[in-house]
């Protein structure tokens, strides 16, 4: 998701977000990233290993694309070593042992900004695409004056 | 190596053998008085070496269902999966029409009379009965009735090649043009790839559904009977043995492959931590 010092920043001062603190965020955050807000929301609907979050991931209406198995195992890695995920070997009754994620508290609030920032972007998409709209129109209304003409 | 009795006695996939040789590298430097003993093999071949009374203390496979199928709960009690792995065609720089090759045509560049490629033995090795089923998806996926037929035709013989090693030491030597192999091992040995798409290269848990159309025969433990397996994704696996005479070394070998320290060594390997 974000670096580590940054993520760390950004986690301090989460309870006072503000939309300036949010709008510096925006650049750092490639499209490639979200894949971590997806398994964050995974995790905190429920632990599961990798095996089954890219299963999930997958079957999820939120998905950015393909989550590809290197791509789901990397993000989960750095987010164990973020402190955003934990997770234990759990010993299967009668089949095999499996790394189990689960969300911390840091991580849930990462899920929060996560969930503030796309928020933001949801806004300006829809600031976008009014502007745009607006465009068209503008558009059609400028070719019927010059057939009127 | 030290082949006593009282050596710690590790036996796995001859895909894993730079890892396995660095983590025990480092584990005994941890533990410089421990006489140890490596064996590569292919990996149902293992299974299979431990079922007829062969003793090792740990056990790391290829494919974790092998565990299931010939090892739990008589040999081997728990087991955990640590890497995913994918198949690639391997090839070399003189490989015929390796510079023509590509994603999109590998199908016909390989079919070529005079191009030579092979698996692994699919009774001994689980890159071999994976390539198969890489075959058998991409008849399905590219739409090309009888691939997997005339894929087997054409395939130089397999029966040489124990373990996936033996395939990617001929094809080093220009014995054959292309090989299928696990990912890890193009990147270990610095060979040149074709990645396959993930529909049909075993990598993906999202197809685990669509993988286990592949069915492929293989010798089962009973000799003479042959069992079928169905495609899933690639899981490597390692467990300790019940028998273990060093049952706390062999559990903080493993506890070693499966921490920090070893998803480090696995990575720089090629093999995805998992």
């Amino acid at each position: 998701m974000l670096s580590k010092p940054i993520c760390t920043l950004i986690i301090a001062e989460v309870y006072t977000m503000s939309e300036d603190l949010l709008s510096k965020l925006d650049p750092m955050i490639s499209m490639e990233r979200t894949i971590q807000a997806e398994l964050l929301l995974l995790l905190g609907q429920k632990p599961s290993h990798g095996y089954e979050l890219i299963q999930r991931l997958n079957d999820s209406d939120f998905k950015s694309g393909e989550a590809d198995t290197a791509t789901v195992y990397r993000n989960l890695r750095r987010m164990d070593k973020d402190g955003l995920i934990q997770s234990h070997w759990e010993i299967g009754e009668a089949g095999p042992g499996r790394r189990l994620y689960e969300l911390t508290p840091l991580g849930k609030q990462s899920l929060d900004l996560w969930s503030q920032f796309l928020t933001l972007q949801k806004t300006k998409l829809q600031k976008f695409l009014q502007a745009y709209k607006q465009y068209e129109d503008s558009l059609a209304k400028g070719e019927n004056e010059v057939n009127k003409s | 190596m030290n082949t006593s009795s009282n050596a710690l006695r590790l036996i796995h996939a001859g895909a894993l053998q730079r890892v396995m040789e660095t983590c025990l590298d480092l584990y005994t430097r941890m533990n410089p008085n421990l006489k140890s003993e490596l064996k590569g093999v292919g990996s149902r071949e293992g299974a299979k070496r431990l079922l007829s009374g062969e003793h090792y203390d740990v056990i790391a496979l290829a494919d974790q269902a092998l565990f299931a199928e010939l090892l739990v709960p008589d040999l081997v009690e728990n087991y955990f999966i640590f890497a995913a792995d994918q198949i690639v065609i391997g090839y070399t720089g003189f490989s015929k029409g390796s510079n023509e090759i590509t994603p999109d045509n590998w199908i016909d560049m390989l079919l070529q009379s005079q191009v030579r490629f092979s698996h692994s033995n699919h009774h001994l090795d689980p890159c071999g009965y994976r390539a198969l089923m890489v075959w058998q998806l991409a008849e399905k996926f590219y739409q090309r009735p009888d691939l997997s037929t005339e894929m087997e035709a054409a395939c130089f013989p397999y029966e040489t090649y124990p373990k996936s090693l033996n395939l990617a030491s001929d094809l080093l030597k220009g014995k054959v043009d292309y090989a299928f192999l696990y990912s890890s091992q193009a990147k270990q040995l610095e060979l040149p790839y074709i990645t396959l798409p993930s529909k049909i290269n075993l990598s993906n848990p999202a197809y685990a559904n669509y993988y286990d159309q592949a069915a492929v025969s293989v010798e089962s433990k009973i000799p003479g009977k042959n069992i079928i397996i169905h495609g899933k994704p690639i899981e490597f696996a390692i467990g300790k043995s019940r028998n273990s005479h060093l049952s706390e070394h062999a559990q903080s070998f493993i506890d070693l492959l499966t921490g920090p320290e070893g998803d480090s060594i696995l990575e720089e390997y090629g093999l995805i931590p998992c």
